[in-house]
């Protein structure tokens, strides 16, 4: 039924993830965690699936000698988040 | 957490309430509006009291020269560990706000330091005139009502004061610091204790 909705984009988790970006610089992984409260795995699978569709970009560092992941929306990602808001206004007031 | 067979409504919902999210988490709480707002009153009544003791001479900048600097080196600490400690990402307001803030301050800095004497009795107003764009710009970005008020309100109080004695410019800051920082810090922060009940 909704053909022109990017896949990649309609998934709950990877919607919220993309959301939360939209807002941010970058995130790191733990506040992608608390903030849609799922579990690391699923997150870890779906920012893979972003990551991908080359919607997100992961930069793995070390901070106080602990992993540190972040994320962040690339210029392609956000043009993706866009279109698919714009479709979704169109499925919602149809002219 | 992962549906795939959203509602074009689910999904907008969602893209919605995970930005208020978000945006609520890096929510300030008002309280560095409140120390600012505090600083500038101590320092501008502690010189009223120095010139009525008449010890203002020997003594007036020192408070100026540890309390400012001093309130600096604190929002810099609170800012760095909000964002390190508390894994509190940068929003786009939080780093235009920030920006907008170091650039005032830096400006005040020039201004205060370098053209004191040109600027000479237009020092006060001038100041007072600058404090409240920051607020105006900073209540609009938050989209708090109190804090762009309280920011149009010193944007008068400033130009008023133009008008005043200079014996009463001190009064004028201190009704500015109030008027443009504690009230709509305090505000700001009950706001923000409500959300979080």
């Amino acid at each position: 039924m909704f053909n022109d909705l990017d896949p990649i984009l309609h998934s709950q988790l990877r919607l919220s993830i993309v959301s939360i970006l939209m807002s941010v610089d970058e995130a790191n992984f733990n506040f992608i965690k608390e903030t849609t409260k799922s579990a690391a795995g699923n997150i870890s699978i779906q920012i893979k699936k972003l990551q991908k569709a080359e919607y997100v970009k992961v930069k793995k560092t070390f901070k106080n000698n602990y992993p540190n992941t972040t994320i962040s929306i690339t210029s392609k990602g956000i043009k993706a988040f866009e279109d698919y808001v714009n479709n979704l206004k169109k499925y919602i007031n149809p002219k | 957490m992962n549906k795939t067979n959203l509602t074009p409504e689910e999904s907008l919902l969602l893209i919605t309430k995970t930005i208020e999210e978000t945006k609520q988490r890096f929510q300030e709480n008002g309280h560095i509006i409140i120390l600012w707002g505090t600083i500038t009153f101590i320092v501008f009544l502690s010189q009223y009291i120095l010139v009525l003791l008449e010890l203002h001479k020997v003594m007036d900048i020192m408070w100026t020269c540890i309390l400012f600097p001093l309130g600096g080196v604190y929002t810099y600490i609170y800012f760095r560990r909000k964002v390190e400690k508390k894994n509190i990402p940068m929003t786009i307001i939080g780093r235009t706000i920030g920006t907008m803030g170091w650039v005032f301050g830096v400006n005040l800095l020039i201004l205060g330091f370098i053209f004191g004497r040109q600027l000479d009795k237009a020092a006060v107003p001038i100041f007072l005139i600058l404090l409240a764009l920051f607020i105006i710009m900073t209540g609009i970005s938050l989209k708090f009502k109190p804090l762009t008020i309280g920011g149009i309100l010193l944007n008068i109080i400033g130009f008023g004061t133009f008008l005043i004695n200079t014996d009463y410019y001190g009064l004028s800051m201190m009704v500015g610091s109030v008027v443009g920082l504690i009230i709509p810090g305090i505000l700001l922060n009950r706001a923000n204790r409500k959300e979080h009940v």
